[in-house]
């Protein structure tokens, strides 16, 4: 039996990018607020997942053509990488870097190379939640 | 309208640029003047001058925030009605706007109303099926308010 949904599309088509742009907030708010790589990732698969209730596999599958398991290798790699890069400079393993940087347009900006592991945390999670959800909701099609 | 409003934020932002000071205030001038300059070649543009709209969006929510008071004060004397007399029932209400942003707002209000509550719409999306508190000596009242907010709503999109 279809029933027609037409209330949830509507408000999901508003509610996801509010969704969205709150969970990139928390990402970003992780060093001196509470938040940050982890809150956001869920968060965002919490967007996805909003999305996939309100719509058909299909549908998503079309408008995120990611494989969520490429992701996760991806979120990986940026937080070895992260690890990873210290060895060149010849401190321990892990050791991080930061400082001001001045950007172009931006100006005097604060970096930390923290921001870039939390980066791969954000993908590993929501990679994993949404491999998770997607292999136990596939309808077998 | 959403080409008038986008319209007056670039022509805001170029103000920006040519004032060549990058405030708060210097933008909100720039929008200011392009709001006039669009006022004045109001009738170059396919759709309405964009105030209009906004205008009857404040119109819809003073009416709706009056409906929501009004309607809980009705509540609150049921509530307290010692004696139980009431009908309920489910109706269909035919409804004339077509766009999905106008139902979902149409049935949001409605069911934010109490007595009333949506549960559902029709799949060809014409009808609104809703549950009213108290069927006989309200049905009247109540197709009155949901033409007032259907009206005003098509007022916004008009």
């Amino acid at each position: 039996m279809k029933t027609n949904d037409i209330i949830l599309q509507a408000c999901t088509k508003i509610v996801l990018f509010i969704i969205i742009l709150f969970s990139v907030h928390m990402f970003f708010a992780g060093h001196y607020e509470p938040g940050g790589g982890f809150i956001g990732g869920l968060m965002t698969s919490g967007a996805l997942v909003l999305l996939m209730l309100a719509f058909d596999m299909r549908t998503i599958k079309k408008i995120l053509p990611i494989d969520y398991k490429i992701l996760t290798a991806i979120g990986l790699l940026f937080a070895v990488g992260t690890a990873a890069g210290a060895l060149f400079f010849n401190v321990p393993f892990l050791t991080h870097a930061f400082g001001h940087v001045d950007l172009p347009i931006l100006g005097d900006t604060s970096l930390h190379t923290a921001t870039l592991f939390d980066l791969g945390v954000y993908f590993v999670v929501i990679g994993v939640t949404m491999t998770i959800i997607q292999t136990i909701g596939e309808d077998g099609e | 309208m959403a080409f008038q409003i986008s319209l007056n934020f670039f022509l805001a932002f170029t103000w920006m640029f040519l004032k060549n000071s990058y405030d708060p205030i210097t933008f909100f001038y720039g929008f200011l003047t392009g709001l006039i300059i669009i006022f004045v070649f109001r009738r170059f543009f396919s759709a309405r001058f964009y105030l209009k709209p906004v205008f009857a969006i404040i119109h819809l929510l003073l009416v709706f925030i009056k409906e929501v008071i009004l309607s809980n004060v009705a509540i609150l004397k049921i509530v307290l009605k010692p004696k139980f007399d009431m009908k309920p029932g489910i109706f269909a209400l035919p409804i004339e706007v077509t766009k999905e942003w106008e139902i979902l707002v149409l049935s949001s209000m409605i069911t934010l109303t109490p007595g009333t509550l949506v549960i559902k719409v029709s799949d060809d999306n014409k009808i609104l099926y809703i549950h009213a508190m108290d069927i006989p000596d309200v049905e009247e009242s109540i197709n009155d308010i949901k033409n007032s907010f259907e009206r005003l709503i098509k007022e916004v999109s008009r």
